[in-house]
């Protein structure tokens, strides 16, 4: 494999970077190349955020070009619009449902776009592949919100083509946890194993 | 998972580990024996400063964080002039902050290593403008060493030490936001025996006044020696580790890529699949090496140089080009953007253009279909944290002042207080400037009545600025508003901690990352200086602060209300650690009227419209109990949970 290349999107405050943490460190584990690439500062603050992870042979700067993504992660469903130009053709985009509203929309500045029109354009003008549901409901399931980018990352491993096994990344997740989480992240991996699973028919 | 300061320092030789690049720049201080670290924080550069908080005391080096870029700059060089290797780090406006030093003292040298590491933000992810660092560099005639990722960035402080030494002149170590937050696999390299020991160092000063006091009869000697130093290090650099030559040594065309943008321009030819290009990767983008630049051109029928930013390789190799007689097309920022970050699409596109091909991926078409996604995506832009305490002194102060204030403010996380629904800032230039703007401006709307009715005008501009910034630059300007009678009200917005960069403390905190901090309270400095008013409210009381802004505005000269309140992320961060709960609150629907007040004055993230039941909402998950609404809500819509729980 060359590369691959994920972009994880959301809002600041998600767990973004941990998500793209977690995916560094079972890439470098399985011994690849690894970049990623990441933003700090005022720019993170409940504000729209975008963390690239790529890895393989070959990989030279640590963001994803646009049009070259494997996979899009995204934590929010206007988030995975928003960055939607690194999608390459073919490629997924792995959303959770539950949408977190701007500050404009709730002012009445601007509109929430429906789910079903976000997943149109993925679909059709991107010739993207989506794989969506309500992770934090998930998450919760497991035992709290914050898992919610565990359960996720769960799902991606699902991808077809992945190539991370799903057991070297729960491990990661496993060592990288608080001792006292280590079970409920274990089982929210498993709840977004199955979500994806069952919406990819497998 | 081991926690990456831990691997910072390591004594693991060999070892592969996932590094931030600042972190990677921390470990390379270490591996050369680093004795001395000073810095103020500064988005992308901070994470290297607070790396050196968290292993300095475990590797026996003396760090600190300095109340800003200027005085951290002289105490590295001090420490540099007594024969220590010390280094201080900036982003690349803390460089102008820092610049008066750095520009006087580059003539004097040093005896120990020392390395300034700056970082620039293209894009201006974080930051109020877009300046190029290797400008500065040029213009002090300082060599500059710019890595391409996470690993070069380790070893090239190690050679950025080195070099410093040898020709005892400034050395800067120039990152962007791309490297410096770019995490990349880092191999370990031998930690020297004082750094495991944990063995303090200390150095020698000589005095030297020929040398270390720039009265001009000494700076006239020094210019021509920096000159000469310069053109020196430019012979050394032809054999710089970090410069080579690569790709078709027999080609017709080549490309210089300096820095970062290497990475880009590899990716990019890779991509294109082209491979009849030779390469010159410039680790050392000021000086050029002018030899390796001969090397390179040789038997080349033309250039392309990918450069980020400024066109300083770009000069150089013309100038140089010129003064040769060698007429050859050399191409860069005619066909490489000079505003914003480099991406591989620019690098793809400049190269395609250059050899004449068609771009791999239809851009045009891709932005097409983009831009109409995009139509449908609402903004999101960062805001301030729920329960964050400037929130409600921008609330208070807006209200105090019927909206009709001017309201300059400062560099921090409150300059989101521009933001509707608060619209609470009106300038934002530079650290410390509130204020001095503040006076300019109480000077311009009241500046042609007399003193005698000036003095009967209402306050109408309020300043506001952080702890931080306070202590940063903002000290100068509170002395000169106050010394020049000026009419303005000054809050600070005092949270305990610089937020904005990553909880670092300042004098406000009081405690270092050592603990023998001593903690310097705002208000009284205010006194000392004489300001006509000061105060202090605890803006989780919202009346209060209110009634206060309200009677410091009657007050006639400089006012000051310290506005404190610890961050709401840290002290949140602080409960999470400690598995403590705080109250949630909910909406009462019976006692929600619908007015939307909440949303369209108060602005907290966690409270949300709900557009069914024409009432707000607050979303549990994202509420951190400071009860700001509950006061603000005229209706008492706002409750708390009995059972409060995260």
């Amino acid at each position: 494999m060359k590369e691959y290349n994920i972009v994880i999107t959301g809002v600041g405050g998600q767990g973004v970077l941990t998500a793209a943490n977690i995916l560094g460190w079972a890439a470098l584990h399985a011994g690849h190349k690894v970049r990623m690439g990441e933003v700090h500062g005022m720019s993170q603050r409940f504000g729209s955020v975008v963390s690239y992870v790529r890895f393989g042979e070959e990989v030279y700067g640590s963001m994803v070009p646009e049009g070259k993504g494997d996979v899009i992660l995204a934590f929010e469903p206007v988030e995975a619009l928003r960055y939607i130009n690194y999608l390459k053709e073919g490629g997924m985009v792995v959303v959770n449902t539950k949408p977190i509203v701007p500050v404009q929309v709730s002012m009445g500045k601007a509109r929430y776009p429906e789910l079903e029109e976000i997943k149109r354009i993925v679909e059709e003008d991107f010739k993207g592949k989506w794989i969506g549901f309500n992770a934090e409901e998930l998450a919760m399931k497991a035992g709290h919100v914050v898992t919610t980018n565990t359960v996720l990352i769960g799902a991606l491993t699902q991808v077809p083509e992945f190539p991370l096994d799903a057991e070297h990344v729960r491990e990661v997740i496993r060592l990288s946890v608080p001792p006292k989480a280590v079970d409920m992240n274990m089982k929210a991996f498993d709840l977004g194993i199955e979500a994806a699973k069952k919406i990819l028919g497998l | 998972m081991a926690k990456v300061t831990d691997m910072v320092l390591w004594d693991k030789p060999g070892e592969k580990v996932l590094l931030l690049g600042n972190q990677a720049i921390a470990r390379g201080a270490l591996e050369a024996n680093i004795a001395v670290y000073a810095a103020y924080p500064g988005t992308p550069s901070s994470e290297l400063t607070d790396t050196m908080a968290v292993v300095a005391k475990r590797a026996g080096v003396y760090m600190e964080y300095s109340t800003n870029e200027k005085v951290a700059f002289e105490t590295a060089l001090a420490a540099a002039w007594s024969g220590l290797r010390a280094m201080t780090a900036m982003k690349h406006v803390g460089l102008n902050v820092a610049a008066d030093t750095f520009l006087s003292s580059v003539g004097m040298g040093v005896e120990g290593g020392f390395v300034i590491m700056v970082a620039d933000d293209p894009s201006m992810w974080s930051s109020q403008n877009e300046q190029d660092t290797r400008v500065y560099a040029k213009f002090a005639n300082v060599p500059v060493l710019e890595p391409s990722d996470p690993h070069e960035a380790k070893e090239m402080t190690k050679y950025a030490f080195e070099l410093s030494e040898k020709f005892k002149h400034f050395v800067i170590l120039r990152t962007t936001t791309r490297t410096s937050h770019a995490r990349g696999d880092v191999i370990l390299g031998e930690l020297p025996e004082e750094i495991k020991q944990a063995k303090r160092k200390f150095g020698k000063f000589n005095k030297d006044p020929s040398r270390f006091v720039d009265v001009p009869s000494n700076a006239r000697r020094f210019h021509p020696i920096v000159l000469e130093k310069i053109e020196k290090i430019r012979e050394e650099l032809n054999a710089c580790p970090f410069n080579w030559i690569e790709g078709d040594e027999n080609a017709k065309v080549g490309i210089i890529a300096p820095g970062l943008s290497y990475a880009y321009v590899k990716e990019a030819l890779h991509w294109l699949g082209v491979e009849n290009v030779k390469i010159l990767k410039l680790g050392t983008p000021f000086p050029v090496p002018y030899g390796l630049l001969e090397k390179f051109m040789d038997g080349l029928e033309k250039v392309l140089i990918v450069e980020e930013l400024e066109p300083v390789v770009e000069e150089q190799v013309k100038t140089w080009a010129y003064d040769r007689g060698l007429r050859i097309p050399i191409h860069g920022k005619d066909l490489v953007p000079r505003v914003y970050e480099m991406t591989t699409r620019r690098a793809v596109t400049a190269i395609a253009k250059f050899l004449g091909l068609e771009t791999p991926l239809n851009y045009e078409k891709l932005d097409e279909k983009y831009k109409k996604a995009l139509e449908i995506v609402p903004p999101r832009p960062p805001s301030l944290c729920p329960a964050c305490p400037h929130r409600n002194s921008f609330f208070a102060i807006k209200k105090a002042t019927h909206s009709k204030g001017i309201y300059p403010s400062d560099i921090g996380c409150y300059t989101l207080g521009l933001l509707p629904p608060l619209n609470a800032v009106d300038t934002t230039v530079a650290m410390g400037g509130s204020i001095g703007i503040a006076h300019g401006l109480e000077i311009a709307q009241h500046g042609s009545l007399s003193e005698e009715q000036r003095k009967k005008e209402k306050k109408i501009v309020v300043a506001t600025i952080g702890d931080s910034t306070f202590y940063h630059t903002g000290l100068p300007a509170l002395a000169n508003a106050i010394y020049n009678r000026s009419n303005v009200l000054v809050v600070v917005l005092d949270n305990l901690v610089t937020a904005m960069t990553g909880d670092q403390p300042n004098p406000s905190t009081g405690q270092t990352p050592h603990g023998m901090g001593k903690r310097i309270p705002i208000e009284d400095v205010a006194k000392a200086m004489g300001a006509d008013f000061v105060a202090v409210v605890d803006p989780y009381d919202i009346k209060a602060t209110y009634e206060t802004i309200k009677k410091a505005l009657e007050v006639e000269g400089v006012s000051v209300v310290v506005s404190r309140q610890v961050c709401a992320l840290y002290r949140i961060g602080q409960m999470r650690k400690r598995g403590e709960k705080w109250p949630i609150y909910y909406v009462d629907e019976e006692a929600c009227t619908g007015c939307r007040l909440c949303v369209n004055a108060y602005g907290c993230p966690a409270i949300f419209w709900d557009e069914e039941k024409k009432q707000a909402r607050v979303e549990p998950t994202m509420c951190w109990g400071c009860g700001g609404c509950a006061q603000i809500c005229p209706f008492g819509a706002f409750k708390p949970v009995e059972e409060g729980e995260e």
